[in-house]
Protein backbone atom coordinates (compact mmCIF):
# COMPACT_ATOMS: atom_id res chain seq x y z
CA UNK A 1 0.00 0.00 0.00
CA UNK A 2 1.28 3.48 -0.78
CA UNK A 3 2.23 5.55 2.21
CA UNK A 4 -0.25 7.86 3.88
CA UNK A 5 -0.15 11.54 3.16
CA UNK A 6 1.56 14.07 5.39
CA UNK A 7 -1.04 16.71 4.52
CA UNK A 8 -3.24 18.01 7.29
CA UNK A 9 -0.47 17.49 9.84
CA UNK A 10 -0.42 19.04 13.29
CA UNK A 11 -0.73 22.78 13.48
CA UNK A 12 1.60 24.56 15.88
CA UNK A 13 -0.70 27.48 16.72
CA UNK A 14 -1.40 28.08 20.39
CA UNK A 15 -5.12 28.03 20.97
CA UNK A 16 -6.71 30.71 23.04
CA UNK A 17 -9.89 29.65 24.83
CA UNK A 18 -11.88 28.56 21.86
CA UNK A 19 -15.43 29.31 20.96
CA UNK A 20 -17.65 26.34 20.33
CA UNK A 21 -18.78 25.80 16.76
CA UNK A 22 -22.16 27.37 17.44
CA UNK A 23 -20.65 30.30 19.34
CA UNK A 24 -18.34 30.84 16.39
CA UNK A 25 -21.41 30.90 14.15
CA UNK A 26 -22.95 33.62 16.27
CA UNK A 27 -19.76 35.70 16.44
CA UNK A 28 -19.42 36.24 12.72
CA UNK A 29 -16.14 34.34 12.31
CA UNK A 30 -18.10 31.35 11.17
CA UNK A 31 -17.65 29.39 9.02
CA UNK A 32 -14.06 29.95 7.84
CA UNK A 33 -12.44 29.94 11.26
CA UNK A 34 -14.58 27.04 12.38
CA UNK A 35 -13.69 25.10 9.24
CA UNK A 36 -10.01 25.68 9.88
CA UNK A 37 -10.32 24.21 13.36
CA UNK A 38 -12.40 21.32 12.14
CA UNK A 39 -10.07 20.47 9.30
CA UNK A 40 -7.01 20.67 11.59
CA UNK A 41 -8.50 17.92 13.70
CA UNK A 42 -10.50 15.97 11.14
CA UNK A 43 -8.39 15.99 8.00
CA UNK A 44 -6.43 12.85 8.80
CA UNK A 45 -9.32 10.87 10.30
CA UNK A 46 -11.43 11.66 7.21
CA UNK A 47 -8.61 10.72 4.88
CA UNK A 48 -7.96 7.42 6.67
CA UNK A 49 -11.66 6.68 6.82
CA UNK A 50 -12.04 7.19 3.06
CA UNK A 51 -9.05 4.99 2.38
CA UNK A 52 -10.36 2.21 4.60
CA UNK A 53 -14.03 2.45 3.68
CA UNK A 54 -13.74 3.00 -0.08
CA UNK A 55 -10.37 1.43 -0.78
CA UNK A 56 -8.99 4.61 -2.31
CA UNK A 57 -5.36 5.28 -3.20
CA UNK A 58 -3.39 7.90 -1.34
CA UNK A 59 -3.96 10.52 -4.07
CA UNK A 60 -7.65 9.74 -4.57
CA UNK A 61 -8.28 9.80 -0.84
CA UNK A 62 -6.46 13.13 -0.55
CA UNK A 63 -8.56 14.57 -3.38
CA UNK A 64 -11.77 13.32 -1.82
CA UNK A 65 -10.82 14.65 1.60
CA UNK A 66 -9.91 18.01 0.14
CA UNK A 67 -13.13 17.95 -1.89
CA UNK A 68 -15.16 17.16 1.19
CA UNK A 69 -13.89 20.14 3.16
CA UNK A 70 -14.27 22.47 0.16
CA UNK A 71 -17.82 21.27 -0.41
CA UNK A 72 -18.61 21.56 3.30
CA UNK A 73 -17.85 25.26 3.08
CA UNK A 74 -19.93 25.72 -0.08
CA UNK A 75 -22.96 23.80 1.08
CA UNK A 76 -23.45 25.21 4.54
CA UNK A 77 -22.40 21.94 6.12
CA UNK A 78 -22.02 23.46 9.60
CA UNK A 79 -25.28 25.36 9.40
CA UNK A 80 -27.18 22.13 8.89
CA UNK A 81 -25.67 20.44 11.94
CA UNK A 82 -28.28 19.76 14.61
CA UNK A 83 -26.60 19.02 17.97
CA UNK A 84 -29.83 17.50 19.27
CA UNK A 85 -29.50 14.61 16.80
CA UNK A 86 -25.87 13.54 17.05
CA UNK A 87 -22.43 14.61 18.15
CA UNK A 88 -20.54 16.71 15.64
CA UNK A 89 -18.03 13.87 15.25
CA UNK A 90 -20.76 11.42 14.25
CA UNK A 91 -22.42 14.00 11.99
CA UNK A 92 -19.17 14.69 10.17
CA UNK A 93 -18.32 11.02 9.68
CA UNK A 94 -21.75 10.30 8.22
CA UNK A 95 -21.44 13.32 5.95
CA UNK A 96 -18.06 12.11 4.71
CA UNK A 97 -19.50 8.70 4.02
CA UNK A 98 -22.37 10.16 2.00
CA UNK A 99 -20.05 12.53 0.16
CA UNK A 100 -17.51 9.85 -0.76
CA UNK A 101 -20.25 7.40 -1.79
CA UNK A 102 -21.82 10.04 -4.05
CA UNK A 103 -18.48 10.92 -5.55
CA UNK A 104 -17.77 7.27 -6.16
CA UNK A 105 -21.17 6.76 -7.77
CA UNK A 106 -20.60 9.78 -10.04
CA UNK A 107 -17.21 8.44 -11.05
CA UNK A 108 -18.80 5.07 -11.78
CA UNK A 109 -21.46 6.69 -13.96
CA UNK A 110 -18.79 8.54 -15.91
CA UNK A 111 -17.15 5.24 -16.66
CA UNK A 112 -20.56 3.99 -17.87
CA UNK A 113 -20.94 1.45 -15.20
CA UNK A 114 -17.28 0.57 -14.95
CA UNK A 115 -16.46 -1.40 -11.86
CA UNK A 116 -15.15 0.37 -8.79
CA UNK A 117 -11.46 -0.13 -8.28
CA UNK A 118 -10.62 -1.34 -4.84
CA UNK A 119 -7.06 -1.09 -3.83
CA UNK A 120 -5.62 -3.29 -1.13
CA UNK A 121 -5.71 -1.47 2.17
CA UNK A 122 -3.79 -2.09 5.32
CA UNK A 123 -4.57 -5.77 5.89
CA UNK A 124 -4.07 -5.66 9.59
CA UNK A 125 -6.47 -2.74 9.90
CA UNK A 126 -9.07 -4.55 7.80
CA UNK A 127 -8.79 -7.65 9.92
CA UNK A 128 -9.18 -5.95 13.28
CA UNK A 129 -10.86 -2.58 12.79
CA UNK A 130 -13.82 -1.23 10.89
CA UNK A 131 -13.41 2.04 8.94
CA UNK A 132 -15.48 3.70 11.68
CA UNK A 133 -13.05 2.47 14.32
CA UNK A 134 -10.13 3.68 12.24
CA UNK A 135 -11.83 7.07 12.04
CA UNK A 136 -12.26 7.24 15.82
CA UNK A 137 -8.70 6.09 16.46
CA UNK A 138 -7.23 8.63 14.06
CA UNK A 139 -9.43 11.31 15.56
CA UNK A 140 -8.01 10.60 19.02
CA UNK A 141 -4.47 10.47 17.65
CA UNK A 142 -4.86 13.80 15.88
CA UNK A 143 -6.54 15.40 18.88
CA UNK A 144 -3.63 14.43 21.13
CA UNK A 145 -1.09 15.44 18.50
CA UNK A 146 -2.63 18.92 18.27
CA UNK A 147 -2.87 19.25 22.04
CA UNK A 148 0.76 18.18 22.42
CA UNK A 149 1.78 20.83 19.90
CA UNK A 150 -0.17 23.35 21.95
CA UNK A 151 1.53 22.16 25.12
CA UNK A 152 4.98 22.33 23.58
CA UNK A 153 4.31 25.82 22.23
CA UNK A 154 3.05 26.96 25.59
CA UNK A 155 6.06 25.51 27.43
CA UNK A 156 8.52 27.16 25.04
CA UNK A 157 6.72 30.50 25.28
CA UNK A 158 6.57 30.43 29.07
CA UNK A 159 10.09 29.18 29.78
CA UNK A 160 9.00 25.71 30.90
CA UNK A 161 11.08 23.74 28.44
CA UNK A 162 12.39 21.39 31.16
CA UNK A 163 8.87 20.48 32.16
CA UNK A 164 8.06 19.52 28.60
CA UNK A 165 11.31 17.62 28.12
CA UNK A 166 10.69 15.56 31.25
CA UNK A 167 7.10 14.95 30.26
CA UNK A 168 8.12 13.95 26.72
CA UNK A 169 10.88 11.64 27.98
CA UNK A 170 8.52 9.87 30.33
CA UNK A 171 5.00 10.00 28.91
CA UNK A 172 5.73 10.04 25.18
CA UNK A 173 8.28 7.26 25.29
CA UNK A 174 7.21 4.41 23.05
CA UNK A 175 9.74 1.89 24.36
CA UNK A 176 10.52 1.78 28.07
CA UNK A 177 10.18 4.73 30.44
CA UNK A 178 13.14 6.14 32.33
CA UNK A 179 12.93 6.13 36.12
CA UNK A 180 12.13 9.31 38.02
CA UNK A 181 15.63 9.07 39.53
CA UNK A 182 17.23 8.99 36.05
CA UNK A 183 15.20 11.99 34.93
CA UNK A 184 16.02 13.88 38.11
CA UNK A 185 19.74 13.21 37.66
CA UNK A 186 19.68 14.15 33.98
CA UNK A 187 17.97 17.49 34.65
CA UNK A 188 19.72 18.12 38.00
CA UNK A 189 16.49 18.41 39.94
CA UNK A 190 14.94 16.52 42.87
CA UNK A 191 12.77 13.48 42.24
CA UNK A 192 9.80 15.26 43.79
CA UNK A 193 10.26 17.98 41.16
CA UNK A 194 9.96 15.29 38.45
CA UNK A 195 6.66 14.20 40.02
CA UNK A 196 5.45 17.79 40.11
CA UNK A 197 6.56 18.54 36.56
CA UNK A 198 4.77 15.45 35.27
CA UNK A 199 1.60 16.30 37.19
CA UNK A 200 1.69 19.84 35.83
CA UNK A 201 2.30 18.78 32.23
CA UNK A 202 -0.46 16.17 32.34
CA UNK A 203 -2.86 18.70 33.77
CA UNK A 204 -1.94 21.16 31.00
CA UNK A 205 -2.26 18.46 28.36
CA UNK A 206 -5.75 17.69 29.60
CA UNK A 207 -6.54 21.39 29.41
CA UNK A 208 -5.31 21.69 25.82
CA UNK A 209 -7.15 18.56 24.72
CA UNK A 210 -10.36 19.90 26.21
CA UNK A 211 -9.80 23.28 24.58
CA UNK A 212 -9.33 21.64 21.20
CA UNK A 213 -12.52 19.72 21.82
CA UNK A 214 -14.36 22.89 22.74
CA UNK A 215 -13.45 24.36 19.37
CA UNK A 216 -15.06 21.49 17.46
CA UNK A 217 -18.18 20.85 19.50
CA UNK A 218 -21.55 22.52 19.44
CA UNK A 219 -21.75 23.77 23.01
CA UNK A 220 -21.44 22.67 26.62
CA UNK A 221 -23.57 19.56 26.30
CA UNK A 222 -21.79 18.28 23.20
CA UNK A 223 -18.44 19.14 24.81
CA UNK A 224 -19.27 17.26 28.01
CA UNK A 225 -20.37 14.20 26.02
CA UNK A 226 -17.17 14.25 23.99
CA UNK A 227 -15.03 14.73 27.09
CA UNK A 228 -16.79 11.84 28.73
CA UNK A 229 -16.32 9.68 25.68
CA UNK A 230 -12.65 10.56 25.43
CA UNK A 231 -11.58 10.38 29.06
CA UNK A 232 -13.60 7.46 30.39
CA UNK B 1 4.29 14.04 15.98
CA UNK B 2 3.85 10.31 15.40
CA UNK B 3 1.95 8.88 18.34
CA UNK B 4 1.49 5.16 18.72
CA UNK B 5 -1.77 3.74 20.08
CA UNK B 6 0.07 2.66 23.23
CA UNK B 7 1.31 6.21 23.88
CA UNK B 8 -2.19 7.63 23.31
CA UNK B 9 -3.72 5.11 25.70
CA UNK B 10 -1.08 6.01 28.26
CA UNK B 11 -1.75 9.74 27.82
CA UNK B 12 -5.49 9.23 28.14
CA UNK B 13 -4.89 7.35 31.34
CA UNK B 14 -2.39 9.67 33.02
CA UNK B 15 -4.10 12.90 31.94
CA UNK B 16 -7.43 11.62 33.27
CA UNK B 17 -6.05 10.71 36.70
CA UNK B 18 -7.06 13.34 39.27
CA UNK B 19 -4.24 15.57 40.41
CA UNK B 20 -4.72 15.62 44.20
CA UNK B 21 -1.90 18.08 44.86
CA UNK B 22 -2.90 20.35 47.73
CA UNK B 23 -5.72 18.12 48.93
CA UNK B 24 -5.80 15.84 51.97
CA UNK B 25 -6.39 12.76 49.81
CA UNK B 26 -4.09 10.15 48.40
CA UNK B 27 -5.23 8.15 45.40
CA UNK B 28 -5.40 4.37 45.85
CA UNK B 29 -7.39 2.78 43.04
CA UNK B 30 -10.31 3.21 40.69
CA UNK B 31 -13.63 1.83 41.92
CA UNK B 32 -15.99 2.55 39.06
CA UNK B 33 -17.30 4.89 36.40
CA UNK B 34 -20.63 6.47 35.70
CA UNK B 35 -22.89 9.34 36.51
CA UNK B 36 -20.63 11.98 34.96
CA UNK B 37 -17.46 10.92 36.67
CA UNK B 38 -15.05 8.34 37.95
CA UNK B 39 -15.04 7.10 41.53
CA UNK B 40 -11.72 6.32 43.18
CA UNK B 41 -10.81 4.77 46.46
CA UNK B 42 -8.59 7.26 48.27
CA UNK B 43 -7.18 7.77 51.74
CA UNK B 44 -7.90 10.82 53.82
CA UNK B 45 -4.45 11.47 55.29
CA UNK B 46 -5.71 13.79 58.02
CA UNK B 47 -8.31 11.43 59.44
CA UNK B 48 -6.55 8.28 58.30
CA UNK B 49 -9.64 6.69 56.82
CA UNK B 50 -10.60 5.43 53.38
CA UNK B 51 -13.03 7.50 51.33
CA UNK B 52 -14.72 7.25 47.96
CA UNK B 53 -13.63 10.16 45.82
CA UNK B 54 -15.80 11.09 42.88
CA UNK B 55 -14.14 13.21 40.22
CA UNK B 56 -16.51 14.77 37.72
CA UNK B 57 -15.76 14.55 33.99
CA UNK B 58 -16.49 18.21 33.45
CA UNK B 59 -16.65 21.29 35.60
CA UNK B 60 -19.84 20.43 37.43
CA UNK B 61 -19.66 21.50 41.03
CA UNK B 62 -23.42 21.38 41.57
CA UNK B 63 -23.74 17.65 42.19
CA UNK B 64 -21.80 17.62 45.46
CA UNK B 65 -23.79 20.50 46.95
CA UNK B 66 -26.90 18.77 45.77
CA UNK B 67 -26.08 15.56 47.58
CA UNK B 68 -24.61 17.27 50.64
CA UNK B 69 -28.11 18.65 51.26
CA UNK B 70 -29.51 15.13 51.45
CA UNK B 71 -28.96 13.69 54.91
CA UNK B 72 -30.74 10.36 54.93
CA UNK B 73 -29.81 6.88 56.17
CA UNK B 74 -30.01 5.53 52.61
CA UNK B 75 -28.07 8.30 50.89
CA UNK B 76 -24.27 8.16 51.00
CA UNK B 77 -23.00 11.00 53.19
CA UNK B 78 -20.71 13.55 51.53
CA UNK B 79 -17.71 14.58 53.64
CA UNK B 80 -16.27 17.33 51.49
CA UNK B 81 -16.59 18.94 48.08
CA UNK B 82 -13.90 20.85 46.25
CA UNK B 83 -12.09 21.67 43.05
CA UNK B 84 -8.97 19.95 41.72
CA UNK B 85 -6.08 22.03 40.37
CA UNK B 86 -7.19 21.09 36.85
CA UNK B 87 -10.62 22.65 37.40
CA UNK B 88 -12.57 19.43 37.81
CA UNK B 89 -14.99 19.23 40.68
CA UNK B 90 -14.69 16.37 43.16
CA UNK B 91 -16.35 15.24 46.33
CA UNK B 92 -15.33 12.81 49.03
CA UNK B 93 -17.96 10.51 50.48
CA UNK B 94 -18.26 7.53 52.76
CA UNK B 95 -16.68 4.44 51.28
CA UNK B 96 -19.43 1.84 51.38
CA UNK B 97 -18.33 -1.76 51.52
CA UNK B 98 -20.87 -4.18 50.19
CA UNK B 99 -22.32 -5.28 46.89
CA UNK B 100 -24.20 -3.43 44.20
CA UNK B 101 -27.85 -4.43 43.92
CA UNK B 102 -27.35 -6.61 40.85
CA UNK B 103 -24.68 -8.62 42.68
CA UNK B 104 -26.82 -8.78 45.78
CA UNK B 105 -29.69 -10.21 43.73
CA UNK B 106 -27.35 -12.72 42.11
CA UNK B 107 -26.65 -14.11 45.59
CA UNK B 108 -30.30 -15.29 45.74
CA UNK B 109 -31.94 -13.34 48.59
CA UNK B 110 -35.54 -14.01 49.63
CA UNK B 111 -38.42 -12.01 48.18
CA UNK B 112 -38.81 -10.18 51.45
CA UNK B 113 -35.12 -9.14 51.42
CA UNK B 114 -35.44 -7.95 47.83
CA UNK B 115 -38.50 -5.88 48.68
CA UNK B 116 -36.79 -4.43 51.74
CA UNK B 117 -34.04 -3.01 49.50
CA UNK B 118 -36.60 -1.55 47.09
CA UNK B 119 -38.44 0.05 50.01
CA UNK B 120 -35.24 1.65 51.31
CA UNK B 121 -34.51 2.98 47.82
CA UNK B 122 -38.06 4.30 47.52
CA UNK B 123 -37.80 6.04 50.89
CA UNK B 124 -34.53 7.73 49.85
CA UNK B 125 -36.18 8.79 46.59
CA UNK B 126 -39.23 10.21 48.39
CA UNK B 127 -36.92 12.11 50.75
CA UNK B 128 -34.85 13.56 47.90
CA UNK B 129 -37.94 14.48 45.86
CA UNK B 130 -39.31 16.35 48.85
CA UNK B 131 -36.13 18.46 48.72
CA UNK B 132 -36.35 19.05 45.03
CA UNK B 133 -33.60 16.62 44.04
CA UNK B 134 -34.06 13.97 41.38
CA UNK B 135 -31.87 10.96 40.88
CA UNK B 136 -32.11 10.66 37.06
CA UNK B 137 -30.09 7.47 36.76
CA UNK B 138 -31.52 4.91 39.14
CA UNK B 139 -30.30 1.40 38.30
CA UNK B 140 -28.99 -1.65 40.19
CA UNK B 141 -25.38 -0.49 39.87
CA UNK B 142 -26.25 2.71 41.74
CA UNK B 143 -27.68 0.92 44.76
CA UNK B 144 -25.28 -0.57 47.28
CA UNK B 145 -26.26 -3.15 49.86
CA UNK B 146 -23.82 -3.08 52.77
CA UNK B 147 -22.56 -6.08 54.69
CA UNK B 148 -24.98 -5.35 57.56
CA UNK B 149 -27.95 -4.94 55.24
CA UNK B 150 -27.76 -1.16 54.97
CA UNK B 151 -28.90 0.24 51.63
CA UNK B 152 -27.33 3.26 49.92
CA UNK B 153 -28.50 5.02 46.80
CA UNK B 154 -25.53 6.56 44.98
CA UNK B 155 -24.79 8.74 41.97
CA UNK B 156 -27.49 11.33 42.41
CA UNK B 157 -27.86 12.98 39.09
CA UNK B 158 -27.37 16.33 37.57
CA UNK B 159 -28.94 17.83 34.46
CA UNK B 160 -26.50 16.35 32.00
CA UNK B 161 -26.99 12.70 32.92
CA UNK B 162 -29.08 10.91 30.33
CA UNK B 163 -29.87 7.74 32.28
CA UNK B 164 -29.38 4.08 31.48
CA UNK B 165 -31.68 2.83 28.69
CA UNK B 166 -33.27 -0.16 30.46
CA UNK B 167 -34.13 1.95 33.51
CA UNK B 168 -34.72 5.32 31.89
CA UNK B 169 -38.22 6.69 31.38
CA UNK B 170 -39.14 7.21 27.71
CA UNK B 171 -40.01 10.91 28.00
CA UNK B 172 -37.48 13.42 26.70
CA UNK B 173 -37.75 15.79 29.63
CA UNK B 174 -37.18 14.06 32.94
CA UNK B 175 -39.08 14.93 36.10
CA UNK B 176 -39.91 13.19 39.36
CA UNK B 177 -42.24 10.77 37.58
CA UNK B 178 -39.24 9.64 35.54
CA UNK B 179 -37.59 8.50 38.77
CA UNK B 180 -40.81 6.60 39.59
CA UNK B 181 -40.42 4.82 36.25
CA UNK B 182 -36.85 3.88 37.16
CA UNK B 183 -37.96 2.68 40.59
CA UNK B 184 -40.53 0.45 38.85
CA UNK B 185 -37.82 -0.87 36.53
CA UNK B 186 -35.62 -1.49 39.55
CA UNK B 187 -38.44 -3.40 41.26
CA UNK B 188 -39.00 -5.51 38.17
CA UNK B 189 -35.28 -6.26 37.92
CA UNK B 190 -35.11 -7.66 41.45
CA UNK B 191 -38.19 -9.90 41.25
CA UNK B 192 -37.65 -13.66 41.13
CA UNK B 193 -39.06 -15.81 38.33
CA UNK B 194 -41.95 -16.52 38.48
CA UNK B 195 -42.86 -13.27 40.23
CA UNK B 196 -46.12 -12.59 42.09
CA UNK B 197 -48.50 -10.96 39.57
CA UNK B 198 -49.33 -8.16 42.03
CA UNK B 199 -45.68 -7.09 42.17
CA UNK B 200 -45.35 -7.27 38.39
CA UNK B 201 -48.45 -5.08 38.18
CA UNK B 202 -46.89 -2.55 40.59
CA UNK B 203 -43.74 -2.41 38.45
CA UNK B 204 -45.85 -2.09 35.28
CA UNK B 205 -47.90 0.76 36.73
CA UNK B 206 -44.73 2.62 37.71
CA UNK B 207 -43.39 2.06 34.20
CA UNK B 208 -46.37 3.32 32.21
CA UNK B 209 -45.37 5.30 29.13
CA UNK B 210 -47.68 8.13 30.14
CA UNK B 211 -46.12 9.73 33.25
CA UNK B 212 -49.58 10.76 34.50
CA UNK B 213 -50.64 7.09 34.62
CA UNK B 214 -47.76 6.16 36.95
CA UNK B 215 -47.81 6.43 40.73
CA UNK B 216 -47.92 10.11 41.67
CA UNK B 217 -44.91 9.71 43.97
CA UNK B 218 -42.53 7.17 45.50
CA UNK B 219 -44.64 6.86 48.67
CA UNK B 220 -47.68 5.71 46.68
CA UNK B 221 -45.59 2.98 45.09
CA UNK B 222 -44.18 1.94 48.47
CA UNK B 223 -47.69 1.87 49.93
CA UNK B 224 -48.70 -0.62 47.22
CA UNK B 225 -45.71 -2.83 48.02
CA UNK B 226 -46.68 -2.69 51.70
CA UNK B 227 -50.24 -3.69 50.81
CA UNK B 228 -48.85 -6.67 48.95
CA UNK B 229 -46.71 -7.66 51.91
CA UNK B 230 -49.69 -7.31 54.25
CA UNK B 231 -51.74 -9.61 52.01
CA UNK B 232 -54.07 -6.81 50.87
CA UNK B 233 -55.22 -5.97 47.36
CA UNK B 234 -52.79 -3.68 45.53
CA UNK B 235 -53.91 -0.56 43.73
CA UNK B 236 -52.10 -1.48 40.54
CA UNK B 237 -53.92 -4.75 39.89
CA UNK B 238 -57.57 -5.65 39.61
CA UNK B 239 -57.14 -9.27 40.55
CA UNK B 240 -59.41 -12.10 39.30
CA UNK B 241 -61.94 -13.59 41.70
CA UNK B 242 -60.06 -16.86 42.24
CA UNK B 243 -56.97 -14.90 43.19
CA UNK B 244 -58.95 -12.75 45.61
CA UNK B 245 -60.36 -15.88 47.23
CA UNK B 246 -56.93 -17.46 47.48
CA UNK B 247 -55.47 -14.26 49.00
CA UNK B 248 -58.37 -14.14 51.43
CA UNK B 249 -57.63 -17.73 52.30
CA UNK B 250 -53.96 -17.20 52.94
CA UNK B 251 -54.60 -14.01 54.96
CA UNK B 252 -57.23 -15.71 57.12
CA UNK B 253 -55.78 -19.18 57.25
CA UNK B 254 -56.10 -19.56 61.02
CA UNK B 255 -59.69 -18.38 61.04
CA UNK B 256 -60.56 -20.69 58.18
CA UNK B 257 -58.90 -23.62 59.89
CA UNK B 258 -60.85 -22.87 63.07
CA UNK B 259 -64.08 -22.62 61.10
CA UNK B 260 -63.32 -25.87 59.32
CA UNK B 261 -62.52 -27.55 62.64
CA UNK B 262 -65.73 -26.19 64.14
CA UNK B 263 -67.73 -27.41 61.15
CA UNK B 264 -66.03 -30.79 61.38
CA UNK B 265 -66.82 -31.16 65.07
CA UNK B 266 -70.42 -30.08 64.49
CA UNK B 267 -70.71 -32.62 61.72
CA UNK B 268 -69.30 -35.41 63.85
CA UNK B 269 -71.60 -34.52 66.72
CA UNK B 270 -74.55 -34.48 64.35
CA UNK B 271 -73.42 -37.77 62.87
CA UNK B 272 -72.96 -39.53 66.21
CA UNK B 273 -76.25 -38.20 67.54
CA UNK B 274 -78.12 -39.69 64.65
CA UNK B 275 -76.68 -43.14 64.57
Amino acid sequence: MDPDTTMGGPHGRFPATQLSLLEAAGSGVFPNEALERVSALYWKPVYRFIRAKFGKSNEDAKDLTQGFFATALERDFFGRFDPAKASFRAYLRMAVERFAANEQASAGRLKRGGSIEFEPVDEQAVATESPEEIFEREWRRQLFALALDDLRGYCVASGKGSQFDIFAAYDLSADGRPSYADLAAKHSIAETAVTNYLAWARRMLRHFVNERLRGVTAGERDLRDEMRWLWT
Amino acid sequence: MDLSDAVIDHLRHVAALPDLTGTRYELESEIGRGGMGVVYRARDRQLDRPVALKVMDAVLAGEAQLIARLEHPSIVPVYEAGMLPDGRAFYAMKLVSGASLDRFIASGPTLSERLRVIRRVGEALAFAHARGVMHRDLKPQNVMVGEFGEVYVMDWGVEAVAGTPAFRAPEATLDRRSDIYSLGALLRSVLPVPAPPALLAIAAKAMRTDPAARYPDARALLADIERFQDGLAVEAWSEPLWHRVRRFGSRNAVLLWLLAAYAGVKFLLFFFRNI
